[in-house]
Formats: C-alpha cells, structure tokens, sequence
C-alpha cells in the first residue's frame, strides 16, 4: 500500500460529505434529488475505507512497521513545524478499522431508519463528516492535527444531536454536549501546549515527543497527563464531565449507536493509549484515571438501574462501559482497554440498533414500561438483543466476556483490589439493569396492542452481522489460559505491558467469580422483573432515578451564577460605571461650555469691553515683560 | 509757540479714550461708527505726530492708507447700518441678539 | 513623477467617490460602478500580495514631498504585516458590497464607502506620521455620516459618541506626533516626520518617552477598543446599519492593532516591552470580560460587539506576547476575525433587512426558512469559537501558545478562550436561527445568488486557512521577526 493512500482513508467521507451536503442544499432549494444518490454515496464512503484499511491491515501484518503521509507543512513558526500528517501505525489501523466496519454497518442501517425524513441527505453528510473527523482523529501523526479530529466529532455530534433543531431540547441537548466537550478540550489544549512549549522545537510528531519526553520536568508531565485527561473525560463522558451524554439521546438512534456508543466517545480511550508514553512515566496519574474510571462506571450502573427511557439506560452503561476501559489504559493494560473498545463496539452499536428497531416498531416509545411481551412480536430483535446483552453482562462465550474479565483480572494484577471491588460490583449491577431492561422490553403482557411498523431489511442485515461480531469477536482475544493466542495483545504489542501474571488457575477462579456476578444479577433482574404486572402504574422516582440531581446542581451553581454575573457585568460595570464615568466626563464639558457660553451675550459693547481688557492686559504684558 | 510732542501723543490719548467709551457705553449705531471713526483718526494723529518726530514718511503713509480705507469703510458701514434699519427699524444695537445663547446644545 | 501601485489603490475610491457623485447618474449605477472599483483594487492589491518579496523591510515604496518645509512627505510602503491587513481590506469590502446590493440607499451611501476605503487603505499604507494621522481622521468622517444618516435607534447620539471618543483619543496622538517631530528637529535640526527618521531620536528621557507612549496607546486603545475604552462600540454597533457596523467592526478595529504594531512598536520600544505584561493581562482580562458580557444580551449586534472585544482583547494579548506565535497569531486573528465577524455582521444585516430590528427572542426557526444563511452562519460561528480545521483555532491556538511562552499561568488563562465564545454564540445560534418560536418570520427570506458568492467566497478561504495555514502565514514571518530580533531586541521566542 502507498502511503498517499493514508490521506484518502480520511479524505473519502470528507469529500463525500461536501458532495452530500451540497447536493443536500440543492435538493431542498433548486431540485429534488432522489434519496438513492445520498444512500449510495453515503454508503460508499465508509465502505471504501475500510477496504483501504485492510489493505494496510494486511501490509502491517506482512511486516511494515508503520507507514507514514506528510503532504505538506501545516503550520510553521520559527522552528516549531507542524506537518499534516497520518500515520498508519498498528494502533491506528486497528481503531481504523472497527471504526469503517462499524460505521458501514450504522450507514446501512441509519438507511432503512431515516429513508422517511425529510433531512436524509443532510444526516449522511453529517455522518460521513463524522466518519471523516473520526478518522483524521485516529490517523493523525501529531496531536494538533488529532484535535481537528477531535473538535470535528465534537462538531458532528452537536449537529446530529441537535438534527430536529425545531425542538428547543434537542438542540440545548446539543449545546450541552457541545459546552461540556468544550470544557474537556480546554484541559487538552492545555496539556497540548504544555507539550509544545517543552518538547515541540524537537518536532511534535508522536515519534518525536516519544523520543524527547524524557526532557519534560516529572511535576510538568503531570500537568499534561492531567489535563490531557480533561479532555479524554470530556469526549469519553466520565466523572465529572458525562452530564452531557444522556441528554446526547435526543438525537436519532443510528447518531446514538454510531457517535455516542461505539467511535466517538472511546476517542478518549484511544488518546490515552496514543500517549502511552507520557502515563507510561507518570504512574501516580494512570491510577488516577483508573479511579475517575471505576467510579463512573459504578455511578453510571447505578443510575441505569433506575431510568425509564431505553436510550437513556443504553447511555448511562455507556458511560459504565467506557469506565472500564479507562480502568485498564490507566493501569497501563492499553491493550486490554482496547480490546474492550473492540468488543463494545460491537455489542453497543448492537443494543443501540436493536433498540432503534423496537423504538420504530412502537411508534417512536422510548420508555420500557410501556412495551413489554415483544419476544413474539419482534423475534429476530430478540434474538440479537439477547446475544446483546449476553455480550454486555460478560457470560461466555459472547464477546463482552473477555474483554471485561481480562480488565478486571489487570486490576487484580495490579493490586488494586478497591477498583477490581467496583469492577465486579459493577459487573452485577450490569446484567441487572441490562436484564431489568431485556426482560420488561420482551417478556410480560402485550403492553401496547397497536399494530407494529415493519422493519426493513436494511435495518435487520446490520443487526444480524453485528449479532455476529457480538458473539465471536472475543474470540479474537482469547486468554491464554484456555490455550488461545490473544491476537489483539500480539498487535499491539507496543500498547501491552508485560506486568505479573497471576497463575492460571487463579485466573480460572477470578473468572468464575466475576461469571458469577454477571449470573447473580441476571437472576435478580429474573425475579423482579421477568413477570411484571404492567397494569399497575410505573412511576421510577428518587434519588437515582434523578440521576443525584446532578443536572440540577450544575445548573444551580453555574449556569445561573454565569448569568447572574453576566447581567452584573453588563448593566452594572459596564452601563453603570463605565459608561456611567465616560458621559459624566463629557457631560463635564457640555456643563463647562454652557458656562462659558453665557459670556456670548449678544451685547456688542460687552464685546467691546471684553476686548478693551483683553488687548490692555496683553499690551501691558508686553510692556512688562519687554520694556 | 512750539506745542510739545507730548501734547499731540497726549491729545490721540485722550481722543481714543473717548472712542473706546463710546464704543463701550452707547447703543446708538450711528454714534458707535462715529467713536470708532474717532479711534482710528487719533491712531492717524499718533501716526504723523511719530512720523514728523522721526523723521521718517511711513507713518505719513500709513495715515493717508487708513484715511482711504476709513473711506471705503465708511460707505460699506453705512450701507449695512440701512440694511439692518430695513430689517429690524431699529438702530439700537442691543436689538442685534440672534448668535445669542439661547437654551441647551 | 512615479506614481505607484499603492497610490492608485489609495486613491481610486476616492476620485471615483467625486466622479460619481457629481455626474448625474442613478443610484444603481453609482452602486455597480463602486462595486467594480473595488474589484480593481482588490485585484491591484492581490498583484502585490503575489509579488511580495519574502523580506522584512518595507516594499512598493513610494515617497514624494508634500510640505516640505516641516518634512512632511507623501511616503507609502507595505510589509508583511500591513500586507496582510491589506489583503483583508481589499477582499473583504467587495463582499461587504454583495451584501449592501439590495439596501435601496442613496447615491451617497456608496460614496461615502469609497471615500472609507480611501480612509482605511490610506492610513494602513502611510509611512509618515502626519500623512497617517490624515487619513486616520478622514476615514471616521465617511462613517460618521453613514452611521448619522442610515443609522437607525439613537443614531445621532451614537454617531457623536463615537466621533468625539475617537477624536479625543487621536489628539493625544497628534500631540505627541508633533512632540516627536519637534525633538526630531532639536537633535538633527531639521524637519521629519517620517517614521524610520522619528525612530532614531535619541534625546528623550524615559518619562517623556512613557508618556508619548501613552499618547498613542490611548488613541488605539479607544479604536480596538480596549476595557475600559470600549462603551461606545456597544451603542454604536447596535445603532449602526449593516455596512457601518461591518467596515468598523471588520476593517477599523483591526486598524488600532496595526496602528500600535506599525507605530508603537519602533518608536517606543523600552516602553512597549516594559509594559507588554500589562497589556497581556489586560487583553486576558478583556477576553473573559466582554465574553461573560455578551452572555445575556438580547440585541445580536450588541452581543457581536462584545464579541468582537473579547476577540480583539486577545489580539492584543498577543501582539504584546512578546514572541513570533503570539505575534503571528494575532497577525492572523486579525485576518480570521474580521472575516468570521464581518460575514455575521453582514448575515445579521439580511436578516434585519428582512424581518426589521429584532431582539434575539424575536427571532427564531430561521433555519427552516432560510437554510443557506443557516450554513453560513454557523460556518462564520465555528470559525468564531476556533474550531480547529477553521482559521480561527490556528490563530487562536497560536496566541495561546505566545502566552504560554510567556507564562504558563497567564496561558492558561487565555485558554478559557474556547470556552468564552463557545457559551454565547451556541446558545445565541440555538434562540435565534435554529429553534422554532410563535414568532412571525415568513418574511425571511434566504440568501440570494450575489450573497452566496459573497459569503460562501469567504467561507472557502476561512475553512482554507484553516486547512492549510502555512501558506497564509509564511509570508508575514521575516517581517515580524524583524520587529521581535531588531527592534523590540528580544529574540524570536523568549
């Protein structure tokens, strides 16, 4: 493979996305465009990615270290240089590749779910801009270029929240996201720049800070790691920076499945990982992450035990799921949390089209105790729902097992005995609200008697290839104590830390224990919740289900003292006493001239008078002053 | 008798007085051209008296060019003192107000 | 006798302002024919950006006695830095024009605009001090009458307002013009005031040279405007019609920073390094200031205009930074703002010229009706909040890191910098274009095909600056690297 081809992974979706968005204005001002064209170049874009991923899948394999695009000098002051550049190492072929596979699969499927609005070409441009950012994101060879990404997937998933910016919530949803990533990406420019003023004469290219990292003073790379982390919560929806993902569901369900569950939001995963050489030095931080990391994913878990909302529920144990894997890159297993970003993609992309599908069929309901007994009704959704949640509660042999297990049992590792505490509480807490979720969606009484809304196969293909994935892509990852090679450690060795091993038959037993949680709380969702009587009236209340009134408090504490201060700022600082001291001054001089004004009388021998005194006195100075 | 220097500096002293006070102190137009008549002719004496003291011609000229000009003058002040007659039929000068101050900017 | 380039981009809106004024043609006429002028003079200024050689000093020099019994010269010239700014002048006001096409004004109007361009050209290209004083006053007086004539609300007031607050800052710096010829005078004995000469007076004391210093800070710092010079823009923005409020908040604010770059800089360079960390702090402080203000506004304009201060605070921070990335960055948020805020100002205009003057809460569900200003609008916003990928993040990103050069602290103070435009603008852009309302807007309609060439033109070259900035930049580079080694003495990065 050429490595000019690099740059066309990338510039496919985004020139795509301009022809979409510009045959989209066109078709809504000069002439109708048939949907065909968009769905086809949509599709195409995605697609023609991936294949140019494998091709370079195939050639690292084939032993090409990495390879490496620098069309031309982006910015250049003095001797800090920045090349636009992409870099097809391991790491970022792997992201590269679930990201164009995932994505075709929501391309395809966002097909069948939006061939009915009135906005179809704009979302596909809107998709294909994300996929492109997302893209750029992975491949670019120097942080700077990475926030471009990373700021364009921020863009894209504020527009496609906000997609019907008709309704007020969507689009405040939008900002919100938006606002929240916005403080996130203030900690990254700050550790970007921590970077750059210490390291970035030497070349700020990840090759070259990896070399000369060394010379940044321990307390600074703390700072950097640090802010660095800012910005990984802000886009990965951590503790305390997540507020804005469950209101992210206010955009359409392939926007959730796609931006919010499985690429977008482990950018912050991948980031981590990318700088590996930084946490590598900075131990004390990575523990750090790993903490934000176990307790926003018990948080989450706990406040998805009591959501109503389907989307909302798959939100928060987003949040839940990517705490795991900041567990594990913060203890420095960057391969495990990767290859959980692998799995969850799979499984979250699955229960977010599964969901999608179900929210069709009802006619746009979202809140689960208005469904029910849609086993019979909707039987290939439960099927892959099942396999699903299989998935995402960690039994074997379904993808979520592995990857899950392997986090907790590097906790362990590490002796970190509180976080593998949380970890597997966590697990528990998983196939609980996971199950509550599965069993009051598709077993019980026939809540709603209404006809269903077919589903097309556009919609159904995706699912069933993704059920696929969910089922055998842990497979990829196979622990060594069954006899496996685990393929994903093998490539990414230079992300893998070769740290104690704990022996086999403890890891044996570790794994039972944590299958045991996954079962523990499948039977408790089981009991409560497998025959719910839906005749008696729902209605979740207290303290988790308002999500710790956390909204509320941000709004309490900041966003009306920002208000407040703002008014204070510009009526009273400014108006009042700015302003206030600049038209007393000039009110000064109109007093003074209205004054001095008074001496023009209209009386012509005051004149004269004036005059007289005026020449004498200047005679007489004259006198004095030369006589 | 020679009549003193002093006398004739004395003598456009005491008329130009007289022209800044009437100048000062009347409001009829009429009298307040005549007082400043008054004042250029006693510059006009200074003038010659200075000239002869000297025994210089400049200042001889220079009173027969402010006589000329108070000539020319004359006929323009006149003609504007008939002007403002028409306008107003008023020759007080107290009546000429308009630049006035009047009220706020 | 040599009359060069820059003369004929001077002076060609002017004498086509009093051609067309005088001979007795239609007002669309005298419209189309400003129109062409200022396509020639974009294309006379780009035939200089594309011969500009990559050097520091001055280029396309003109020089020619004016009154030379003071020293007084007709002297041009142009370098990277004042290149830059002409480029933007020059391409900004034909777009500025596709705008105005459809607000039926009168045959002064347009002249007036000419006679601003004369005014804005003139003393961006003047290298003697009272030649630049000239034209520095002569442009406010164009925009006087077209704010006291087409303004709309307390127009009058506002117009004064602005006049007497500029002006009286200029006296300040006609004063201490003349205060330097005359020490020019008393060391060389004779007359100048040609800046390369005014820079070798070597006569004063520190307090004199302070105070000088002052004299013409004061008179940029009430045109940027800086906190706490800055109440008059408020008004006269929200007072002002789209075109006056576009050329002052595009083209004439950019004008105080170059004027303290051009002039400050050489002549009072002790005083402009031992004062640069006030002006840094200052500009910080100005960023977040006039941020939080535009939070709560209800008059878009007005919300632009604390806008614009909070961003050209920033500029300042960074020509003070004291190093070539504060210093580039500023150069080139100069470019990236005037554009972004100009194309706002002028999609605000249509949005005026169709549904009247509006609060923000009168307004809504624009998007639906009109979905190519919608597009635009949000690519002038992205642009404004320094969206990486939009010029606006590189020069942001840029002054950010001179700070942080500086001073780590003060860095990441500056930083908050993606967060304070971010907050208003979104929450502006959700309120009044996007979000549906009961309000009456089916006036509004969308952009015609002249405001698409306009404003789509620019948002190609933002999004280009922002894809390829390099080669927007490398022109400016020896020229301020210039002003950093030779004449502030303080090294390229320190």
């Amino acid at each position: 493979m050429s490595n000019y081809l690099l740059a066309w992974i990338v510039l496919i979706p985004f020139v795509s996305s301009v022809i979409l968005g510009i045959s989209y204005l066109y078709s809504i001002k000069v002439k109708k465009i048939s949907n065909k064209f968009f769905t086809f170049l949509a599709l195409l874009a995605p697609m023609s990615s991936f294949v140019l991923g494998v091709g370079f899948f195939f050639g690292l394999k084939n032993g090409v270290s990495e390879y490496l695009y620098e069309p031309y000098t982006w910015l250049g002051v003095d001797n800090y240089i920045i090349n636009m550049g992409f870099l097809g190492d391991k790491l970022s072929i792997f992201m590269v590749l679930f990201i164009t596979f995932i994505g075709s699969m929501i391309h395809i499927y966002a097909a069948g779910y939006m061939k009915e609005d009135e906005g179809y070409g704009k979302f596909f441009a809107y998709f294909n801009l994300f996929v492109a950012s997302m893209l750029l994101l992975v491949l670019a060879n120097s942080p700077l270029i990475m926030f471009i990404g990373w700021e364009g997937v921020g863009l894209c998933s504020y527009l496609l929240i906000g997609f019907y910016f008709s309704e007020p919530l969507n689009v405040v949803a939008g900002n919100k996201a938006f606002i929240a990533n916005r403080v996130g990406d203030f900690g990254f420019l700050v550790g970007i720049l921590f970077l750059f003023v210490y390291v970035g004469k030497l070349g700020f290219s990840y090759g070259a800070l990896e070399e000369y990292v060394g010379i940044v003073p321990n307390h600074i790379l703390v700072i950097i790691g640090v802010s660095l982390f800012i910005g990984a919560m802000g886009k990965s929806a951590q503790i305390p920076l997540y507020v804005w993902l469950p209101d992210a569901m206010a955009g359409p369900t392939p926007v959730s499945a796609l931006i919010h569950a499985a690429t977008m939001v482990t950018a912050g995963v991948y980031m981590v990982a990318r700088f590996h050489f930084i946490y590598d030095l900075i131990p004390s931080v990575g523990v750090f992450i790993a903490y934000i990391g176990a307790f926003s994913a018990l948080y989450a878990a706990i406040i998805a035990m009591r959501q109503t909302d389907i989307k909302k529920i798959l939100a928060y144990s987003t949040i839940s799921q990517l705490g795991y894997m900041f567990i594990a890159v913060g203890l420095g297993a960057y391969s495990s949390g990767l290859f959980h970003v692998f799995t969850h993609a799979f499984f979250k992309a699955l229960l977010f089209m599964g969901a999608g599908a179900i929210i069709i069929a009802l006619h746009h309901e979202q809140n689960i105790f208005k469904m029910g007994g849609l086993r019979k009704r909707l039987p290939l959704i439960y099927i892959v729902m099942l396999v699903a949640n299989l998935a995402i509660s960690g039994i074997p042999p379904f993808a979520g097992f592995f990857s899950k297990d392997e986090i907790l049992l590097k906790a362990y590792e590490h002796q970190e005995y509180l976080i593998y505490g949380i970890g597997l509480f966590t697990a528990a807490l998983t196939s609980y609200y996971m199950f509550r979720f599965f069993f009051v969606t598709f077993e019980g009484k026939n809540y709603i008697s209404k006809n269903l809304e077919p589903i097309s196969a556009s919609m159904k293909i995706p699912l069933v290839i993704l059920a696929i994935g969910a089922t055998f892509s842990g497979f990829v990852g196979l622990p060594e104590v069954f006899g496996g090679t685990n393929m994903i450690h093998q490539w990414l060795s230079n992300w893998s830390v070769d740290s104690t091993h704990v022996e086999n038959f403890k890891e044996i037993v570790l794994m039972g224990i944590s299958v045991a949680a996954g079962l523990i709380g499948i039977a408790v969702a089981y009991v409560k919740f497998f025959k719910y009587d839906f005749n008696q009236d729902i209605k979740e209340s207290g303290i988790i289900y308002n999500k710790f009134y956390i909204d509320e408090l941000i709004d309490f504490l900041i966003i009306r003292r920002v208000r407040q201060i703002s008014v204070f700022v510009s009526v009273v600082v400014d108006d009042g006493i700015i302003d206030k001291t600049v038209m007393l001054l000039s009110s000064g001089f109109i007093n003074l001239g209205r004054r001095v004004g008074r001496m023009q009388s209209a009386n012509t021998r005051a004149y004269a008078f004036f005059m007289l005194i005026g020449l004498s006195s200047f005679s007489l100075y004259l006198i004095f002053k030369l006589g | 008798m020679e009549v003193s220097f002093m006398s004739y500096i004395l003598l456009a002293i005491i008329l130009f007085s007289m022209g800044i006070i009437g100048v000062i102190s009347r409001k009829n137009i009429f009298i307040v051209y005549m007082s400043l008549e008054l004042m250029l002719n006693s510059i006009n004496l200074m003038l010659v008296t200075l000239s002869k003291h000297f025994g210089n011609m400049d200042g001889q000229i220079m009173a027969m060019m402010v006589i000329a000009i108070a000539a020319a003058e004359a006929a323009i002040f006149l003609s504007l003192i008939v002007a403002l007659y028409k306008l107003k039929h008023s020759i007080n000068i107290d009546d000429y107000n308009t630049l006035k101050q009047k009220g706020t900017l | 006798m040599h009359i060069g380039l820059l003369t004929f981009i001077i002076f060609l809106p002017l004498v086509m302002a009093f051609i067309l004024m005088v001979l007795p043609i239609s007002m669309k006429l005298t419209r189309n024919i400003a129109f062409l002028t200022t396509i020639v003079v974009f294309l006379l200024s780009l035939s200089i950006f594309l011969r500009f050689r990559l050097t520091d000093y001055m280029q396309f020099r003109e020089f020619h006695p004016w009154i030379s019994t003071y020293g007084i010269y007709y002297s041009l010239g142009v370098d990277g830095f004042s290149m830059i700014i002409l480029m933007l002048i020059t391409t900004l006001i034909p777009v500025g024009y596709l705008f105005l096409w459809k607000t039926r004004k009168s045959k002064g109007y347009w002249a007036s605009m000419l006679l601003m361009q004369t005014g804005v050209t003139g003393a961006l290209l003047s290298l003697d001090l009272i030649l630049f004083y000239f034209f520095w006053e002569s442009m406010l007086l164009p925009v006087f009458m077209i704010i006291g004539i087409y303004g709309s609300g307390n127009r009058i007031f506002s117009t004064l307002k602005i006049t007497i607050y500029t002006i009286m800052g200029s006296l300040f710096m006609l004063v201490s013009i003349l205060y330097l010829g005359v020490q020019f005078y008393n060391e060389f004995g004779v007359w100048s005031f040609q800046l390369s000469d005014l820079v070798q007076i070597t006569i004063m004391s520190p307090t004199q040279q302070t105070l000088l210093f002052f004299g013409f800070i004061i008179a940029f710092a009430i045109k940027i405007p800086l906190f706490p010079f800055h109440t008059w823009l408020m008004q006269t923005y929200s007072n002002s019609p789209t075109g006056g409020v576009f050329i002052l908040s595009s083209i004439m604010a950019k004008l105080g920073i170059y004027g303290i770059v051009r002039f400050v800089l050489p002549l009072f360079p002790h005083q402009y390094v031992e004062f640069a960390p006030y002006f840094m702090w200052l500009g910080v402080f100005g960023l977040i200031y006039f941020g939080v203000a535009a939070l709560m506004q209800q008059n878009i304009k007005r919300m632009f205009a604390y806008s614009s201060a909070s961003h050209l605070s920033l500029i300042t921070a960074g020509i003070f930074s004291l190093n070539i990335y504060g210093m580039t960055g500023a150069a080139f948020l100069i470019a990236a703002h005037a554009m972004a805020t100009g194309g706002l100002f002028l999609l605000v205009g249509t949005i005026e010229h169709d549904l009247g003057i509006r609060s923000i809460s009168g307004l809504g569900g624009i998007a639906k009706k009109a979905p190519l200003l919608t597009v635009a609008f949000a690519l002038m916003i992205l642009s404004i909040v320094g969206l990486p990928g939009t010029n606006g993040f590189v020069s942001e990103f840029l002054i950010v890191l001179g700070l942080f050069k500086y001073n780590n602290f003060i860095g990441i103070v500056s930083a908050t910098t993606v967060l304070v435009a971010a907050s208003f603008m979104f929450w502006m852009f959700q309120r009044a274009i996007l979000v549906k309302t009961d309000n009456n807007i089916s006036k509004m309609k969308d952009l015609d095909k002249k405001e698409i060439i306009g404003i789509f033109g620019l948002a190609v070259v933002i999004i280009a600056m922002g894809l390829y900035p390099h080669w927007f930049l490398y022109k400016i580079e020896p020229t301020l690297q210039h002003y950093l080694v030779d004449i502030l003495k303080v090294g390229v990065s320190s």
